[in-house]
């Protein structure tokens, strides 16, 4: 029948034309309303703000913002996160033109901003924030700040008027001060300094000054602002860069669409500058997701109208019924994306284990394994037992009773529901007496892609680029087992091209990037074998040897324990590695370290997740780092770590110490279809000697968690979908 | 507009992610043909325009021989024709259907109330519907609370309640193909301080004879907002 009505031409599949493309004004319109999007400007500085000034909003919570504003002779791009409600974190990345700064022609910095909303804004009260500018950087842009700022609306002026006054030091005190309320011994900006420590013994020291400004939010789409600044460009003018003719700035913004708006200002009295302000939120998909509808739930016989389905004589030999159980579950999971690992089972529980290539979210697969299991599986089995496989690793096994899966697919509360009757345990490492899948070892992988790497942050150069081929190949010989390799080579870039004395006074076991860039065309990034298994029921475990990353190679050993329902784990890793030599193919150089770490890793509530590993590290210093992250249940992360360890500032070098950001985006976010791959890249603002820890491939934390319980439940209203 | 851009940023950002080839059919591969068919999607779907609507000729609905359920999307334009995939029975008062679409999305009805939806992006994972069945089972006017379980569209989902108010706006005839229902016609407001302060506002037809939904209008979730739906058979 629905043939036949195909045929007149009728239903081309109006949920493919809804849904693939979730455009068509009238889905724009219900989003749009449904969560209104809100999105304060930015500044220059790419924080909140007026023009070159700072307000006293808060972007809202998780909210992530890109700036990029060229104007006083400068460029400046930064990435803002409003990491809690009253906490927004930035990094930026500068560059001053023909600033004849530290001998550079283009004076390029790092910063870091924080600031703290102290106040929400409310009827009779402005929000007030506390801001820290560039405070640990080397400088140049440091300055403190508190403002104000109270949002009018509704009067006959149409659309939203919001003022801001406030105070600056600093940077932001050097023009019109008024005072030195905390001590005036601020000292000057000096360029070249190392840099990157807190500067905590100047901030609120020296000059105060006021600014203001007011932004009017004329509609939708279009705000004019106007400033006064408290900054003196005292560094730029010096220079020449700029001309600082008034304290005045005018600009003039209009909002492309929801995530881009742009504005022009006229700037000092003397020049132009234009302003790119991105914004998304990690909690609003740019493509809603649009996962194939499972198979309805199948449901039993009521055991009253046939006990006969009931009897459980079929699983008298359980080799034999777990045998049939796994042949009859291999389609129906491979239909899912899913593989079936083995499969055991009685008259009234059975349990599967299997591995998922699909769905990044883990509870997206539980709930397909379980219709799966309650299509084949005869009536007598109550429990279902599901444990999601990684690479050998059990991660957890998920128990659900038969009845209640029956009883809460269509009921009104049914996520919540489910949870509340479902056992997220603990999983052994092995399953005895199982039927395995035959088919799954030996296995052989390969693929050969693009590659693309990138340097930041060089002083001539601020972003450099290599791209090249990538075989990539991969072995398993039995569970747990791993032979993999890489061959790469490079066709175009500019990572090569760098002349420059390697100044480091530590052992080069990272300055010498440059050198394995240089050392030739065609090298092999990594190749090595590596087991894991589950050394008990919550203890992981891990060895590898080869030549592990691009710059070390040697022997790695990693313990792990991680209960499924604990928000603490403890891991422990020893390595010894040599360093290889510079054209990374299977030669050595001469330093060897034995390097290694004690972690500990919490999940706190709403998504932070903290990290510390203390140990030793590659150049021989000890020490510990500290990463600080937001997790989001759609596996969003951003973050931030810095390592301390007993190298001096004077011996790291330019940035003092080790730190950097580190963003994690997951590709079924960005697709709007099930993908079980993510982006995760650290950002350091100077990649140096000290504090360099070893990047063994296949650390055991990442794989074992997506399982447990708190990856579970953040997603659990997939089990239904 | 906008979702073109956004659909050309997710393009770039996901460009470095390509894989060429590779011994596996995971899904990774099909990442660039992805982007491909999706812009081309975009692009087509602004060239055309919305898709047309159905309307059905007696002749055939004369040759539908099994239960079926017209759906056409309010806003997106088109129609398609849903089959019944289960029904069932729950603790909740009214059984439930689950229909589904030619390219394998469901609805589940609960009385011919929506309690659900799978496959179209950003769906009702779940929603309560009890006030609603009561009203159109006993034809009296009812008010009470009804919460939507929605998803996010990222595998996560969030939780919506609202006030809600059916009326009984008394008999309305429904006619589709060669068919003439008489019908009693509900309405039912909804409010939420959640949501962006967005209601809801559904339509009910059921027929006098039989008590059986035969039209409504109903929001489908965030995704794809309004569908008509017309129940041709059951």
């Amino acid at each position: 029948m629905i043939r036949h009505l195909a045929q007149t031409a009728l239903c081309t599949s109006l949920f493919g034309a809804a849904c693939i493309v979730p455009s068509g004004t009238g889905a724009q319109n219900v989003d749009g309303f449904f969560d209104v999007p809100s999105r304060p400007s930015l500044n220059f500085y790419g924080v909140t703000g007026l023009i070159d000034m700072p307000t006293a909003e808060a972007l809202p919570d998780g909210q992530v913002a890109i700036g990029i504003s060229h104007g006083g002779g400068q460029t400046r791009t930064t990435l803002t996160f409003q990491a809690m409600p009253r906490i927004q974190a930035s990094f930026r990345y500068s560059g001053i033109k023909n600033a004849n700064i530290a001998g550079f022609d283009t004076y390029r910095d790092r910063s870091f901003d924080a600031r703290f909303l102290l106040n929400y804004e409310s009827r009779y009260l402005p929000a007030v924030t506390l801001g820290l500018q560039d405070f640990a950087g080397t400088g140049i842009y440091a300055g403190e700040f508190l403002a104000a700022t109270k949002t009018f609306s509704g009067s006959r002026v149409p659309g939203v008027v919001k003022t801001t006054v406030g105070l600056g030091w600093g940077r932001l005190g050097s023009s019109g001060a008024i005072g030195a309320p905390f001590g005036s011994d601020r000292p000057a900006f000096t360029p070249g300094d190392t840099g990157g420590e807190l500067s905590a013994n100047q901030w609120f020291r020296g000059d105060v000054a006021p600014f203001a400004g007011v932004e009017w939010q004329v509609n939708d789409k279009f705000g004019l602002k106007a400033e006064y600044s408290s900054d003196a460009y005292v560094v730029e003018t010096g220079q020449g860069v700029i001309e600082r003719k008034s304290r005045f700035n005018f600009g003039a913004e209009y909002q492309v669409n929801d995530a881009i708006r742009i504005g022009g200002y006229y700037l000092y009295g003397s020049e132009i500058g234009v302003n790119v302000q991105m914004q998304l939120n990690p909690n609003r998909a740019i493509v809603p997701m649009r996962i194939a509808a499972p198979r309805p739930y199948d449901i039993r016989p009521a055991r009253r109208t046939d006990p006969a389905a009931y009897d459980g004589s079929w699983a008298k030999s359980q080799s034999t019924a777990s045998g049939a159980v796994r042949d009859a579950m291999i389609p129906l999971l491979e239909a899912e994306g899913l593989t079936l690992v083995e499969a055991r089972t009685t008259a009234s529980t059975t349990e599967i284990r299997y591995t998922n290539d699909r769905y990044r979210a883990t509870a997206v697969s539980v709930g397909r394994v379980a219709r799966a299991m309650a299509r084949v599986l005869p009536a007598s089995v109550e429990t279902f037992r599901i444990v999601p496989v990684v690479n050998n690793l059990a991660q957890s096994a998920i128990v659900l009773r038969r009845s209640d899966l029956e009883a809460l697919e269509t009921a009104p509360n049914s996520a919540d529901a489910l949870l509340a009757v479902a056992g997220i345990t603990s999983a052994s490492p092995a399953l005895p007496g199982s039927a395995r899948n035959e088919s799954l070892y030996p296995k052989f992988n390969w693929s050969l892609g693009p590659y693309l790497t990138q340097r930041y942050f060089d002083p001539y150069e601020p972003i450099r680029l290599d791209a090249g081929l990538s075989l990539n190949l991969s072995y398993q010989p039995a569970p747990g087992w791993t032979v993999a390799g890489q061959v790469r080579h490079r066709l175009v870039g500019n990572n090569a091209d760098i002349f420059r004395l390697n100044q480091s006074r530590l052992p080069h076991v990272r300055s010498d990037a440059v050198e394995y860039d240089q050392g030739g065309d065609t090298f092999i990034p990594s190749l090595y074998v590596s087991k894991q298994w589950k050394a008990g029921s919550d203890v992981y475990a891990r060895v590898s040897a080869g030549y592990l990353e691009r710059m070390f190679g040697g022997v790695s050993a990693e313990l792990l324990w991680k209960p499924v329902a604990s928000r603490l784990a403890l891991g422990v890793e020893t390595n010894y590695v040599k360093q290889r030599a510079f054209d990374d193919m299977l030669g050595f150089q001469d330093y060897s370290v034995a390097t290694g770490h004690v972690s500990a890793y919490y999940e706190f509530n709403g998504g932070y997740t903290a990290q510390v590993d203390v140990g030793r590290y590659l150049a021989g210093d000890v020490g510990a780092t500290f990463t600080l992250e937001r997790e989001f249940a759609n596996g969003w992360a951003l973050g931030g770590f810095f390592t301390l360890t007993d190298v001096s500032s004077e011996d790291f070098g330019v940035g003092s110490f080790d730190k950097g950001i580190k963003v994690t985006i997951p590709t079924d976010w960005l697709l709007g279809k099930p993908d079980k791959r993510i982006r995760s890249t650290s950002v350091r603002p100077f990649s140096r000697d000290g504090g360099a820890r070893l990047n063994v491939p296949g650390r055991l934390y990442e794989q074992v968690r997506s399982g447990h319980r708190n990856g579970l439940v953040g997603n659990w209203s997939g089990v239904w979908e | 507009m906008k979702n073109f851009a956004s659909h050309i940023l997710s393009a770039g950002l996901i460009a470095g992610m390509l894989a060429a080839c590779s011994s596996e059919k995971s899904d990774s591969a099909s990442v660039a043909q992805t982007v491909a068919t999706t812009l081309k999607t975009v692009i087509q779907g602004r060239r055309e325009g919305a898709p047309q609507r159905v309307v059905l000729s007696a002749e055939e609905y004369a040759k539908i021989n099994v239960p079926m359920l017209q759906v056409n999307p309010v806003t997106l334009g088109g129609s398609d024709f849903l089959q019944r995939a289960a029904t069932r029975r729950d603790s909740g008062r009214g059984a439930v259907e689950i229909w589904k679409s030619s390219d394998n999305a469901q609805v589940f009805l609960r009385n011919g109330v929506v309690i659900g939806t799978r496959g179209i992006g950003r769906d009702i994972i779940a929603a309560d519907a009890s006030v609603t069945v009561s009203a159109l089972k006993t034809g009296a006017n009812r008010s009470g609370i009804r919460t939507f379980t929605i998803s996010d569209g990222d595998v996560t989902s969030s939780k919506f309640q609202y006030r809600c108010d059916i009326r009984n706006l008394g008999a309305a005839k429904v006619t589709f193909a060669n068919q003439s229902l008489t019908t009693d016609h509900f309405r039912e407001t909804c409010v939420s301080d959640a949501a962006g302060g967005q209601g809801i506002s559904n339509e009910y037809w059921v027929q006098r004879s039989t008590g059986v939904v035969r039209k409504s209008r109903q929001w489908m979730g965030p995704a794809v907002g309004y569908f008509d739906m017309v129940l041709l058979k059951y």
